[in-house]
């Protein structure tokens, strides 16, 4: 007996590394995007965000003041002020005065420009111009420093996506619309599903045992099969582009697995019961709405989670089926790209909207999680 | 009975020549900043005319427009990136004709003018030829893109002929460092930078009789004058001492990325050719004309080919028929409708009767300049050429040639999936 507790004391044991690995697996992709989401589009092409958590040293390309901002003293021609912007905390620890040579200097010494006149750089970024010809040109001399900065993050992306001008009535309509589209587009394909699980689980017909088989055999048809012939037939049964259409479309394409997973755990419920049920004389109907429908309780609030999130974050079927040439029935996903830009190159923008828009399917999801593991598990262990 | 009443209303509108007010939407490929530029014309559109806007824009227009036109949920006017897929839908019969005249009105004023007429004009469902695209707003891809603050440091001067430019590289790598930033990375699209590459050599070293033979296939693919263009772009991009990063780092190196290290501390590379709209992703705060520059890529010296400039535009097309989408295109034609863009960003125009003082920066204008003095002009063929080569083959066959494989190779595979196309 000791044998076969130690045995499954090491399993458990076992399980529950390799649980954290996997967690660990999943959420170091999750954690860089958190931390990238504060991080600017340029510190993001410079390193990684596992570097911006502690101090870094960085080669950065500074600038003194312009020329007009210089003053004569005794004679001298100088410029003065601070390289790095206010409140940034650096520590120089070397610099140079050409690209081409980045760090000949030591905080404190003196160059020569190559326009005239001499500069000096001290640790903290400060610096001094000095000539006896006055600066010329529009802009400051370029200055090289290699220094060690402390992370800097920023709640500018988040600003940017949801508060500025017309940004934040595009993301509030964006996310109405969304809601629009998934919670019938989630309700409704469980309604029919739940039905129809019953039939195929419970109630004797001809061919039963086909029309499952079909359904499976469904579950492997891709829906951009689907895509052109359905928007065809929606626009010539004038349902056309719209709320409607892309609700039918949802259910359609949920239907399958809906139903594939309702009826298997359907089927596994006791028959004892719902036999008793039917000697007692309950109909096909009572015995659905009043034993299997709060039994299959956590199927279908699986089932549900599934189809949420699935429509959620769909973009294909929405850009098909729902957003027309007005541009008023955009989603959040298409909301999303839009603000990627043309060549879909600001990292940070998605970065952060991907926080933004996993909001509610995270909500969702831990509302229901328990019922979720619970179908899921229905199923496999008895 | 409906439709019938319908179009009776609209036609009686038209006859009568009352501006009936209708919303004309507009489906084109800009996004973020590009799509608040394009909105901003269309509200001169609709403040010059009455008509209402509504503008969508996507990052896969390709694709869109496509599932729209076949399932007849097309928007009224369609800006198009490709002339090929124009073509495509034209040929499909879901592109409606440009009024009469727009040809004669084209060729007036615009700069180059005929050949933005044979730009646009494709063959109907019926085989014959019409004017279906209007071009509006357009690209110069011929340009190297430079830090005139660091060629200062390592006294550098700008090249004018091909030939400087490659003594200049090599000068660079004597000098221990690295000259160009070259990125083929773009997602499902990675490859097409190279294109341009190629095409922009094709021009260089063949005649432009040459080019237009080989965007129609008439010239093979693995003709061994295109062989020896891809094989020039292989001189710059495959060769180590050339590319910052190596050359194995060009395939991988996203193209939004590469031209960052013109501005890195110190220098990754000293040039990057790009088109007119890379600035949108040099580091913030650049300043185009004094932080970043750039020049025309220049041509051989030695080869008497003129100056020919590479260029990419949108041609904008009636997807969907309405007085409106007529009136779109006509107000397109206004010099206002151009002026309204040039004083944003990223917009060049061979519209010979507009204010070019309205420039946003005179960077543009300089580029304006280039597009205006171009001895050649051709469109970039890679969007020419039918999608599944211009937009498949020819971009994964130039990852395959940056990657290693000989460029003969790599051309007859091209020319095979073209052949398998018709």
């Amino acid at each position: 007996m000791d044998n076969i507790a130690g045995s499954k004391s090491t399993l458990t044991w076992l399980v529950h590394i390799s649980v954290a690995a996997l967690v660990i697996l999943w959420l170091i992709p999750t954690f860089g995007l958190f931390i990238s989401s504060f991080r600017t589009a340029d510190q993001i092409a410079t390193n990684g965000w596992w570097q911006s958590l502690f101090p870094s040293e960085q080669n950065l390309t500074l600038r003194s003041a312009a020329p007009e901002t210089q003053v004569e003293q005794n004679g001298l021609y100088v410029i003065e002020g601070q390289l790095f912007e206010d409140g940034a905390k650096a520590k120089i620890s070397v610099w140079g005065i050409s690209s081409r040579d980045i760090g000949s200097y030591k905080p404190g010494d003196t160059a020569e420009l190559r326009k005239g006149g001499n500069i000096t750089v001290q640790v903290d970024g400060s610096y001094r111009m000095e000539s006896s010809e006055p600066f010329t040109g529009s802009r400051g001399s370029r200055v090289f420093v290699t220094a060690t900065q402390p992370p800097k993050f920023t709640l500018f992306n988040y600003q940017d996506m949801l508060f500025k001008d017309g940004s934040a009535s595009g993301m509030g309509k964006a996310f109405l619309n969304t809601f629009t589209v998934t919670i019938p587009a989630t309700i409704i394909p469980i309604l029919v599903a739940a039905f129809a699980a019953y039939a195929l689980a419970w109630m004797e017909f001809p061919g039963r045992a086909i029309l499952v088989a079909a359904v499976v055999g469904l579950l492997v048809v891709p829906l951009q099969l689907a895509l052109i012939p359905l928007l065809k037939f929606h626009l010539e049964i004038g349902i056309g582009k719209g709320y409607l259409g892309v609700w039918m479309a949802h259910t359609g394409f949920g239907m399958p697995l809906a139903i594939y997973l309702l009826r298997n755990y359907m089927a596994g419920l006791p028959r004892d019961i719902i036999e008793n049920a039917r000697v007692d004389g309950a109909t096909d109907f009572q015995i659905f709405v009043k034993l299997i429908l709060p039994l299959s309780f956590p199927a279908l609030a699986s089932f549900a989670i599934f189809q949420f999130l699935w429509t959620w974050n769909d973009l294909l079927v929405a850009k098909v089926f729902l957003i027309d040439a007005t541009g008023q029935t955009t989603v959040m996903t298409q909301h999303i790209i839009e603000l990627l830009g043309t060549f879909g190159g600001n990292w940070e923008i998605l970065a952060t909207a991907a926080f933004v828009s996993i909001a509610v399917p995270l909500a969702v999801f831990f509302a229901m999680q328990k019922y979720l593991v619970r179908g899921l598990l229905a199923g496999s262990v008895k | 009975m409906k439709r019938m009443l319908l179009a009776g209303v609209a036609a009686f509108a038209y006859l009568a020549g009352t501006a009936q007010a209708e919303t004309v939407t507009v489906f084109g490929p800009w996004l973020g900043p590009d799509q608040e530029n394009v909105e901003a014309v269309l509200k001169g559109f609709a403040k010059a005319t009455g008509h209402d806007y509504a503008y969508v824009g996507s990052d896969s227009f390709e694709q869109q427009i496509r599932i729209d036109a076949e399932a007849g949920s097309a928007p009224n006017v369609a800006a198009f990136p490709q002339p090929g897929l124009a073509g495509d839908m034209a040929k499909g019969g879901f592109l409606t004709p440009l009024a009469a005249g727009t040809d004669d009105w084209v060729r007036e004023n615009y700069a180059a003018g005929q050949s933005w007429v044979d730009l646009g004009t494709y063959a109907g469902p019926d085989g014959a030829d019409n004017l279906y695209g209007f071009f509006y707003k357009v690209d110069v891809k011929s340009l190297v893109w430079y830090s005139p603050e660091n060629f200062e440091d390592a006294g550098y001067e700008v090249p004018t002929t091909m030939e400087e430019l490659k003594a200049l590289s090599d000068q660079i790598v004597a000098d221990g460092g690295t000259p160009w930033c070259i990125g083929l990375g773009s997602g499902g699209a990675t490859g097409w930078p190279a294109t341009d590459w190629v095409e922009d050599l094709m021009l260089r070293t063949q005649s432009p009789a040459d080019y237009d033979a080989w965007v129609k296939n008439e010239l093979k693919f693995n003709d061994p004058k295109v062989v020896a263009a891809i094989e020039e772009f292989g001189a710059f991009a495959r060769n180590d001492d050339y590319v910052a990063g190596g050359s194995g780092a060009v395939a991988s190196t996203d193209f939004r990325d590469s031209p960052k290290g013109l501005f890195s501390s110190p220098p990754q590379c000293y040039m990057h050719r790009q088109a007119s709209f890379i600035p949108a992703f040099f580091p913030e705060g650049t300043s185009v004309g004094e932080d970043a520059d750039f020049f025309y890529f220049p041509a051989y010296a030695g080869k008497d080919l003129g100056s020919p400039v590479l260029g990419a535009g949108t041609v904008w097309a009636i997807t969907n028929d309405s007085p409106g989408a007529h009136a779109l295109i006509a107000y397109l034609q206004s010099p206002e409708a151009h002026e309204i863009w040039m004083a944003r960003k990223g917009f060049l125009t061979p519209h010979k009767g507009v204010d070019t003082s309205v420039f946003s920066d005179p960077t543009l204008k300089k580029m304006n300049d280039i597009l205006l003095g171009a001895t050649t002009f051709r469109f970039d063929g890679s969007d020419l050429m039918p999608g599944g080569v211009g937009a498949g083959s020819f971009w994964t066959g130039m990852v395959d040639y940056a990657g290693g494989k000989s460029a003969e190779d790599v051309a007859s595979e091209i020319q095979a999936s073209w052949d398998a196309l018709k």
